[in-house]
C-alpha cells in the first residue's frame, strides 16, 4: 500500500537573510529534510513567494536587511489573500522584534544564533504540518472547480446563521441544469465545467449584492442561502443569461426550486423542500422556477405518513382487496369468467385513501411489493374460500410490480402461494403492465417464460398506453390482452378510436389471444366491442370493484341465473 | 595553524562554532567567507556619516554573521553598536565614544580577516 507520507511532495523552505553565511548555514541545517531556496532581501523573498506560492511550506525571514525588510514582507503577505496561508517564522535575536512579528502575523520565530539544529527542525516541521492540515481543511471547504462552499461546510455555516441570527429570513433555493450529463456528453467535461464555474461566478455576483452563502455539491446543484427575496425569476434569469451566452449551439436549461423562510424550520429541511420544488418541475419545459407551498407541504406529509402507516395498515388489515368482475360477452347473457383483484385502503384517520395516491408512492420507493404480496395471498385465500364455501372456482389476476421483476424469489413464492390453497396456476392469473415489458423487455420475457412454464398464465396490462412495436409484441410470451381504457372511453361517438379497438382486436387475432376490453361504462361500449369480436370486458357497466361480500353475492347470483338460462 | 588555533586567536569560541555547525570542515568553510563579507565595510561606511540606521543594520548584521560563527568578541562588540542604534532605544553613548567604539569593533574585524586569511594561506 502506498503510505500517504510517499505521496507528499518534496516541501519547498526559503531562507530570506542578506548575510550568505546566515543563509549557508540554516540551509545546512535544513538541507537534508527540504528543497531550499535562497533569497538576500524582502523584495527578492516576495518575488520568490509569488513565484512558488502554490509550492512553499514554510518562510524563514530574517527581519532587519536591505532593500526590504522582514516586517514589509509580513505585512505584504498578511494582507494578500493568495499568499497569506504560506506560514513564516521570523529569524531573530531580539525579544520586542519576537513580539512585534508575532502580532504582525508570523507563525513562530527561530532565535540566532542558529546553535540549537533539533529545536530548529521541530519548529520548521511542526508549522509545515500545521499550515498543511489547515490547507486540507481549506480544500474541504471548498468546491474546487467553482471555489463555492463544499456541502458539509455549507451546512454548518447555514445552520449557524439559523442558530445565530434568526431574525434573518433566510430562503432556501437549490439550482439544477436540466440534463446535464447530456450538456456533458454533447460538448465535453471541459465546457460542463465551463457551465459550472460561470454559474458559480454568477451566484456570487448575485450574493455580493445581498447577504447569503452558496454551495456546489453533486455534479450540477448548486445551494443558496440568501436573504429572502420577493421573486426569484430575476435571479434564474440572470443565470440563465450568462449560460445560454456561453454557446449559440449548447441548449443549456437551468430550472429553479425555492423554500421561503420558516421560523421553524431548519436549514437542511428547508433545502429539501427546495429540492424537492426543483425536482418536480424535472424535464418540464415550461415551467423552471418552483417555489415550494403549503398544497406541497401538505401533499408530502401526507406521503410520509402513508409512507410510515404501510406496514400498521397489513398487519391491522385496513388494506382491503376488492374484486371488480370480468365478463364473457361472446355469450348471451354474458356471463362471469374471472375477476380482477385491486387493493383498497380504508385508513382509520384518513378514510378511504385512493390507489391512485399510494399505489404511485410505493412503487417510487420499493414498498410497493409489500403491498403486492398482501393482494396475492388475500386473492389466492379467496379463490380457495369461495371455492370451499360456494363451490365456485373463479381466476382471479392480480397485478406484478416493476420491483417484483427483481425478485430472485418470486417464481418460488408464487408456486408456494398456490400450493398452500390447493389452486390450479391458472387461477392467479398474473397482470404486468406494457411499460414494464417495454423497460425491460429481455429480463422480463425471461421472468415470464419461467412463470408460464411453472403453469401461470399472463395477461398484458394496459395494452396500447405503452410503446410496444409489433416486432417485440410477437415475441411477448403473453396469454391475454388487455385493452387500456382509453380506447374504449371514445368508441361510442368517435370512429378513429373504434378503428383503434378493431387494430388491437387484430393483433390480439394475432397473437392468438384473447382481449380484455376495460373501462366499459354503456351498453352501446359493451355492442359495439361485442361485434367487433373482443372476448371480455371489465367496467361499470356490469360492476365497480366490489368488497369480498358483495362479489360473493354477484357469484351466487350469477350461478343462480347461469342455472336457470340451463334449465 | 589548526582551526582551533585560529579561533583561539581571534576570540572564538570554537564549542559554539561546533554548536552551529558541527563538523570542523563546515566551521572551516564558514569561517573562510567572513573575509568576502561586506559586513566590516557596511559599518565602516556607517560610521563615517553616523547614520543611525545603517549603523544599526550593519552592526545587526555584523553581530549576526559573528555569532553563527561563534566569534563571540565580534559579536558582543557589534552589539553594543546594534543596541545604540536600535530605532526606539534611547542612546547611551556620545557621538564620540561610539566613533571610539566603531574603530575597536572595525579594528578587531580587520584583525579576525587577517588571521583567517593567514590560516587560508596555510592552505
Amino acid at each position: 500500500m502506498i503510505k500517504s507520507k510517499q505521496l507528499k511532495k518534496p516541501q519547498l523552505v526559503l531562507i530570506v537573510d542578506d548575510q550568505e553565511i546566515n543563509r549557508d548555514v540554516l540551509g545546512m541545517i535544513l538541507e537534508d529534510y527540504y528543497e531550499i531556496i535562497y533569497a538576500s532581501n524582502g523584495r527578492e523573498a516576495l518575488d520568490l513567494i509569488q513565484q512558488h506560492r502554490n509550492r512553499l511550506s514554510v518562510v524563514l525571514l530574517d527581519l532587519i536587511m536591505p532593500v526590504m525588510d522582514g516586517f514589509q514582507v509580513l505585512e505584504h503577505v498578511r494582507n494578500d489573500e493568495f499568499l497569506n496561508s504560506i506560514p513564516i517564522i521570523v529569524l531573530t535575536a531580539e525579544r520586542s522584534a519576537e513580539l512585534k512579528a508575532l502580532q504582525m502575523g508570523a507563525a513562530d520565530f527561530i532565535t540566532k544564533p542558529f546553535d540549537m539544529h533539533e529545536v530548529i527542525l521541530a519548529r520548521v516541521g511542526r508549522i509545515i504540518e500545521l499550515s498543511e492540515g489547515r490547507q486540507l481543511i481549506s480544500a474541504a471547504e471548498h468546491d474546487q472547480l467553482t471555489m463555492l462552499y463544499s456541502r458539509n461546510f455549507f451546512f454548518e455555516y447555514a445552520n449557524r446563521i439559523h442558530r445565530y441570527h434568526p431574525n434573518w429570513h433566510m430562503d432556501a433555493v437549490v439550482v439544477n441544469i436540466e440534463q446535464f450529463h447530456s450538456v456533458n456528453a454533447l460538448n465535453g467535461r471541459e465546457f460542463g465545467d465551463k457551465v459550472l464555474r460561470i454559474i458559480g461566478d454568477e451566484i456570487r455576483a448575485f450574493l455580493s449584492e445581498t447577504e447569503g452563502i452558496t454551495s456546489r455539491f453533486e455534479a450540477d446543484r448548486f445551494d443558496i442561502y440568501c436573504l429572502h427575496q420577493d421573486n426569484y425569476q430575476a435571479l434564474l434569469d440572470r443565470l440563465q443569461k450568462r449560460v445560454s451566452a456561453l454557446s449559440k449551439t449548447a441548449n443549456i436549461r437551468l430550472r429553479m426550486g425555492v423554500a421561503p423562510w420558516r421560523e421553524d424550520v431548519e436549514p437542511e429541511l428547508l433545502f429539501d423542500r427546495a429540492c424537492a420544488a426543483c425536482s418536480m418541475i424535472r424535464g418540464n419545459y415550461k415551467t423552471h422556477l418552483m417555489v415550494y407551498d403549503e398544497e406541497m407541504r401538505l401533499r408530502e406529509i401526507l406521503n410520509q405518513r402513508l409512507l410510515n402507516d404501510l406496514r400498521r395498515a397489513v398487519d391491522e388489515k385496513e388494506l382491503t382487496v376488492y374484486y371488480q368482475p370480468k365478463y364473457d360477452i361472446q355469450c348471451d347473457p354474458p356471463k362471469l369468467s374471472s375477476a380482477e383483484a385491486l387493493i383498497r385502503w380504508q385508513h382509520p384517520e384518513l378514510g378511504m385513501v385512493s390507489p391512485g395516491t399510494f399505489i404511485p408512492l410505493f412503487e417510487g420507493n420499493g414498498q410497493i411489493s409489500a403491498v403486492d404480496n398482501y393482494v396475492w395471498n388475500e386473492a389466492a385465500r379467496q379463490i380457495a374460500e369461495w371455492r370451499d364455501k360456494i363451490g365456485v372456482t373463479l381466476p382471479v389476476s392480480v397485478n406484478l410490480s416493476r420491483v417484483d421483476v427483481f425478485d430472485p424469489s418470486l417464481e418460488e413464492r408464487l408456486d408456494a402461494l398456490v400450493r398452500q390453497y390447493g389452486l390450479d396456476h391458472k387461477l392467479l392469473k398474473l397482470e404486468v403492465t406494457e411499460s414494464a415489458y417495454t423497460d425491460n423487455a429481455e429480463q422480463m420475457i425471461e421472468l415470464i417464460n419461467r412463470l408460464r412454464n411453472c403453469g401461470f398464465e399472463i395477461e398484458m396490462d394496459d395494452f396500447g398506453s405503452g410503446y410496444s412495436s409489433l416486432n417485440m409484441l410477437s415475441c411477448m410470451p403473453i396469454d391475454v390482452l388487455k385493452m387500456d381504457m382509453t380506447f374504449v372511453r371514445n368508441i361510442g361517438h368517435s370512429e378513429k378510436d373504434f378503428r383503434l379497438v378493431e387494430v388491437v382486436l387484430d393483433i390480439a387475432k394475432y397473437l392468438k389471444v384473447p382481449v380484455v376490453a376495460e373501462g366499459v361504462e354503456t351498453r352501446q361500449q359493451l355492442e359495439m366491442l361485442k361485434e367487433a369480436g373482443c372476448e371480455l370486458v371489465q367496467g361499470f357497466y356490469f360492476s365497480r370493484p366490489l368488497p369480498p361480500g358483495e362479489f360473493e353475492r354477484l357469484i351466487i347470483r350469477e350461478k343462480e341465473i347461469e342455472r336457470e338460462n340451463e334449465a | 595553524m589548526t582551526i582551533q588555533e585560529l579561533y583561539a586567536k581571534i576570540g572564538g569560541d570554537y564549542d559554539q562554532a561546533v554548536r552551529v555547525m558541527k563538523k570542523d570542515k563546515l566551521i572551516d568553510k564558514y569561517v573562510r567567507k567572513l573575509t568576502a563579507s561586506n559586513v566590516g565595510e557596511m559599518l565602516a561606511q556607517a560610521g563615517e556619516t553616523m547614520d543611525g540606521t545603517k549603523l544599526f543594520e550593519s552592526a545587526h548584521a555584523m553581530k549576526g554573521v559573528c555569532s553563527n560563527l561563534g566569534l563571540v568578541a565580534l559579536a558582543n562588540a557589534a552589539d553594543e553598536i546594534t543596541e545604540e542604534f536600535r530605532p526606539g532605544n534611547a542612546r547611551k553613548l556620545s557621538d564620540e565614544q561610539v566613533r571610539e567604539k566603531l574603530q575597536a569593533v572595525i579594528q578587531r574585524y580587520e584583525d579576525t580577516t587577517r588571521c583567517i586569511r593567514e590560516y587560508e594561506a596555510q592552505g
